[in-house]
């Protein structure tokens, strides 16, 4: 295989396995939006928080971190669902910019929470995976990145066959398509938003726990919830799938663009940049993005 | 009221509460300070106002300065310019001290108009960026080390000494940050000058995810070298890694904020052959400098067993400023910000212990360092040449 | 209690200020406003700037947000645009402030202008998120094209300068950012009342049936994009002089975010709500800090928590505020008002 192949197939990978762990991410957001058509602009947060979780268990109590995930994941259901007992559902019906301000205000109220418990500290997970890379042929994954990545994948797998399949996911797939039929049918949209947050919630905790394990663990950690907007655009707003395919769409073009066209600026990078843009593009182009469903507008 | 009224009268009240304080005893230095007590260098941050406080507090007791008492005064800055000019002002207003500390660059240099026409006090900060090392525009400025600029420049001239017979590969891997692009363009010419081919240069933004592009085109430049800058633990950690994994022989090197012994805890068997810059000795090396420094510590607080370079960074700082302090005294001057500014030229190798080399202050700043590379067995960094001093 | 008070012209009742007693407060609020910088210490009256500059460009958001019901994220962005025409005007053609600010208000108009485009086909959330990306590819240009903006380092300004006198002192900026900050106040009170500031309420509130009136809704969201961002742009100039200095890093998202809450707790939709809400928002962690330099008598490590409770108080406060009193300080203060005109009667 020609050199110039192979860099482009690692490139190929690596953005697939980034991608992934984005995916993970973006559900968050997706996973409140389909039921509440809400954008939770503190899911970053809440990421900070189950990561934050996860090493205090793995810390304090010494527990495996099979069981610190666990625990993570069910301190932040209960966290999610407070979250929508106090703060979202006195706003039902309000405005767009209200939600969004109060997720926002959410977001600075754990961010600095957070760091009242934990201090501003870069923390890091004991080691957990093997040390080796993983090799497919020419092609080499860093450990750090693949264990994540098949966490991450795991996760969503869980989470889009739960949506399909359980009772629990239909009610709450009704209730995103039409909230009034919903209620006619007997499902509690009470129980519904709450059980969303919850889910939303432990997502969250997982990704965060996934990006926490790659990169170490600070209450910045939340900042990479709104780097992920352009997946979640991309994919729909409302679309696990999307996110998916949107996540590695976007971790494959960071990283092409990372690999081709930074090495010809000296002293700049269009890594960062580049899923804006797509994301700008896609709103002019195409709003709903490549999976969400169209709104349509009833006077 | 009127709401504009009650403003009024709001900001009246408070400002006649925060009057300026009369101007406090003679024989009572101030020394003022902003830290980043919280935030992105809370970690820096608290161990340098450690550091600083300490060495004020030992100049106290031990009378370092005859009749004279330090008094220090900090708040926290967060790590935020606009917080930092506002913490600046405060304490300006509220102790008038004769020696400020700040931050980071960017206070220094949104302060610095007002520095130099109105505050006129010594000032130095945790930021070891050139742009502030210039007395043509910032008189009242030092740097308590070497620019990054020189940092670099004392590992390029490593690099020239230990080539082999090939032209030497260096990549600079840089944060788009102030703190990562400040010494690359001395750096690529410094590089030219010696000799030094500069295969690339990379670009992340600081704490950045995923490196995997950034390492394949190392990989495609294979350097002999590699330099961070801008950057304190990640995405060092996993660039090592990664080119590790690919199998490169590349060499890394650092400068001041990734030279903390908590990186090779990190990186474990993957740090053996990491080296960098420090301006300073470690704080568990044999010089009487450091050893008066843990001394101290132990009494202070006894169960903190180490103390990274940022404390030292705040230590070497208070050397300076008692320094200063003293040979104004000693010249029977007033002790001003001016007067402090001035005999900064007159320290010339002066002996700090061991703390860092014999200081000669060119162009206000200290600069001397010392190349150190990493034991990974021993977790340890260790000298790895004499005192070198920047040009 | 207020009584006798009747108009009998549309001109006089559509008045800023009508009624007598109005007038005096404001004439005696001016007076007040003059005197205080001779009176106030150095670290007030910086504040004092600093809350001036900020309500002047929370006002051009309240502007997009509360009259027109568009979602910006981006406002800090608008401000930095502002504030690095000006700087370059200024650093490197050498040109005085009455031409730059103006000229930064200019760019960063144009730049509103872009931003908004998309308001022709997305609305609500994803203009929101428009925005967003709006603010960080800004934010990537100040930073990454070092020719023009100076990159990472920023650029540095010499003190704006009248004929030779340097205006080098808050005590002296604060005049100029005093007066550029009223008359851009009474400009927006006066759009409010004007045949745009009524279409902006009709796109807000019912914008299918403002079309149907006949509102051309682009141009209307399109103009409340760019009024937006001239107060923004502006803002960002006085910013320049006010701070000499401007890097990347002084218009982030989180400055953007600031402005959101500012204009939410001070009440979307009302002008010297804004004031009240710069006034409370800047106050609020100066009277966090009193307190935790007072509780650092008796618990030293009070200090550390001081940046954090201003994050947790932040969010609170706009948690509550929303929760509680959705419409802000402004209506806060109606309702006093109102209980005092109607005194001794109750409703």
């Amino acid at each position: 295989m020609s050199e110039g192949l192979v860099h482009l197939l690692q490139l190929l990978v690596s953005g697939v396995v980034t991608g992934g762990i984005y995916a993970l991410v973006a559900m968050g957001f997706v996973v409140v939006y389909k039921a509440t058509r809400v954008i939770n602009f503190a899911t970053g947060e809440f990421m900070m928080l189950g990561a934050f979780f996860a090493w205090t268990a793995m810390g304090a109590v010494q527990a495996p971190f099979v069981v610190a995930l666990l625990a993570a994941v069910a301190a932040s259901a209960l966290l999610g669902m407070a979250t929508e007992r106090l703060v979202l559902r006195p706003l039902l019906g309000q405005r767009t910019i209200s939600v969004i301000m109060v997720t926002i205000g959410l977001a600075a109220i754990f961010k600095g929470l957070a760091q009242i418990a934990w201090s501003g500290d870069y923390r890091s997970y004991p080691s957990i995976f093997p040390r080796a890379p993983i090799e497919l042929g020419p092609i080499l994954l860093p450990s750090r990145q693949f264990y994540p990545f098949l966490i991450a994948v795991a996760a969503i797998a869980l989470v889009g066959l739960g949506f399909r399949f359980t009772r629990t996911g239909v009610a709450m797939r009704a209730t995103a398509d039409d909230q009034m039929a919903a209620f006619g049918m007997g499902i509690d949209i009470r129980r519904i938003f709450s059980l969303s947050w919850s889910l939303a919630a432990m997502t969250a905790a997982v990704a965060g726990i996934v990006v926490g394990i790659i990169g170490g663990i600070s209450p910045q950690l939340g900042a990479i919830g709104l780097r992920t907007f352009p997946v979640v655009i991309l994919g729909g707003l409302d679309s696990i799938g999307g996110a998916l395919v949107g996540g590695v769409i976007i971790g494959v073009l960071e990283n092409l663009a990372g690999g081709y066209v930074d090495p010809l600026l000296d002293g700049a990078s269009l890594k960062e940049v580049v899923p804006f843009v797509v994301l700008v593009l896609t709103l002019m182009v195409r709003p709903y993005g490549l999976f969400g469903t169209r709104e349509v507008e009833r006077l | 009221m009127k709401p504009q009224i009650r403003s009024a009268a709001l900001l009246l009240a408070l400002s006649l509460g925060l009057a300026p304080a009369a101007r406090a005893a003679d024989d009572v230095v101030t020394v003022g300070a902003c830290q980043p007590i919280t935030g992105r260098f809370a970690f820096a941050g608290i161990a340098i106002n450690a550091g600083l406080q300490d060495y004020l507090n030992l100049a106290n007791e031990k009378q370092l300065v005859k009749g004279k008492k330090f008094n220090y005064v900090y708040e926290d800055s967060g790590y935020d310019v606009e917080k930092a000019v506002a913490c600046f002002k405060q304490i300006m207003a509220k102790h008038s001290p004769v020696i400020m500390y700040g931050e980071s660059t960017g206070l220094g240099k949104a302060i610095a108009p007002e520095l130099n026409s109105r505050y006129k006090v010594l000032y130095a900060s945790a930021s070891f960026s050139s742009e502030l090392a210039d007395p043509k525009t910032h008189p009242y400025s030092f740097i308590s080390g070497p620019t990054y600029s020189d940092m670099f420049g004392i590992l390029l001239e490593y690099i020239a000494r230990n080539k082999g017979a090939a032209k030497p590969k260096v990549a600079f891997f840089y944060s788009d940050t102030e703190f990562g692009k400040d010494p690359i363009p001395y750096a690529k010419k410094r590089a030219a000058e010696l000799g030094i081919d500069v295969v690339a240069e990379i670009v992340t933004k600081a704490g950045a995810v995923d490196v995997t592009s950034e390492v394949l085109q190392l990989k495609k430049q294979n350097p002999d070298y590699v330099i961070f800058q801008g950057y304190i633990l990640s995405p060092i950690i996993e660039v090592i890694r990664a080119t590790k994994d690919f199998g490169l022989k590349t060499r890394f090197m650092g400068t001041f904020w990734s030279m903390d012994k908590g990186i090779i805890e990190k990186l474990g068997q993957d740090a053996d052959g990491y080296m960098g810059v420090m301006p300073y000795a470690y704080f568990y090396e044999d010089a009487p400098g450091i050893a008066a420094m843990r001394a101290y510590n132990q009494k202070v607080r006894p169960d903190v067993k180490y103390q990274p370079n940022s404390y030292i960074q705040g230590w070497f700082t208070g050397m300076v400023y008692v320094e200063a302090v003293r040979r104004v005294v000693a010249a029977g001057k007033p002790v001003t910000g001016e007067n402090l500014a001035a005999v900064l030229d007159t320290i010339k190798d002066w002996d700090t212990g061991g703390v860092t080399g014999k200081v000669t202050f060119v162009s206000h700043k200290a600069g001397v360092g010392r190349i150190y590379k990493a034991n990974a067995a021993k977790g340890v960094f260790e000298p790895a040449s004499d005192w070198i001093y920047s040009k | 209690m207020l009584i006798g008070n009747y108009k009998e012209t549309y001109a006089s009742d559509e008045a800023l200020f009508r009624t007598p007693a109005t007038r005096a407060w404001m004439g005696a609020a001016a007076v007040a406003a003059i005197l205080f910088p001779f009176v106030a210490g150095d670290y007030v009256l910086y504040l004092a700037n600093l809350m001036a500059v900020l309500a002047l460009s929370a006002v051009g958001l309240n502007i997009l947000v509360g009259f027109t019901g568009q979602i910006s994220l981006g406002h800090a962005a608008f401000m930095g645009v502002g504030a690095y025409a000006t700087a370059i005007l200024a650093s490197r053609f050498g040109l005085p402030f009455w031409i730059s600010i103006p000229a930064g208000g200019a760019l960063a108009t144009g730049a509103g202008m872009i931003v908004g485009a998309p308001s022709l086909r997305i609305k609500g959330l994803y203009l929101a998120i428009a925005t967003l990306s709006a603010q960080v590819i800004f934010e990537w240009v100040f930073t990454n094209w070092t020719s023009v903006t100076g990159g990472i380092r920023g650029l540095n300004v010499a003190p704006a300068s009248i004929a030779g006198f340097r205006l080098d002192t808050d005590e002296r900026i604060y005049f100029l950012v005093l007066g550029v900050t009223v008359v851009h106040f009474l400009l927006a009170s006066n759009l409010r009342r004007s045949r745009w500031g009524r279409a902006f309420v009709a796109v807000r509130d019912r914008d299918v049936a403002a079309e149907i009136v006949g509102v051309n809704l682009f141009r209307t969201k399109i103009l409340a994009f760019m009024v937006s961002s001239y107060y923004a742009g502006i803002a960002g100039g006085l910013w320049v002089y006010f701070t000499k200095v401007v890097t990347p890093e002084t218009f982030p998202l989180s400055l953007s975010i600031q402005f959101l809450a500012i204009v939410i707790v001070g009440g979307l939709g009302s002008i010297k709500g804004t004031v009240y809400g710069t006034v409370f928002m800047t106050l609020v962690p100066e009277v966090l800090k009193a307190g935790t330099g007072l509780a650092r008598v008796v618990w030293p490590a009070a200090q550390s928590y001081l940046f954090p409770l201003r994050d947790v108080v932040f969010g609170l406060l706009i948690v509550v505020f929303l929760i509680f009193e959705p419409h802000g300080l402004a209506e806060v203060w109606n309702r006093v008002k109102r209980f005092f005109s109607l005194w001794p009667f109750e409703k």
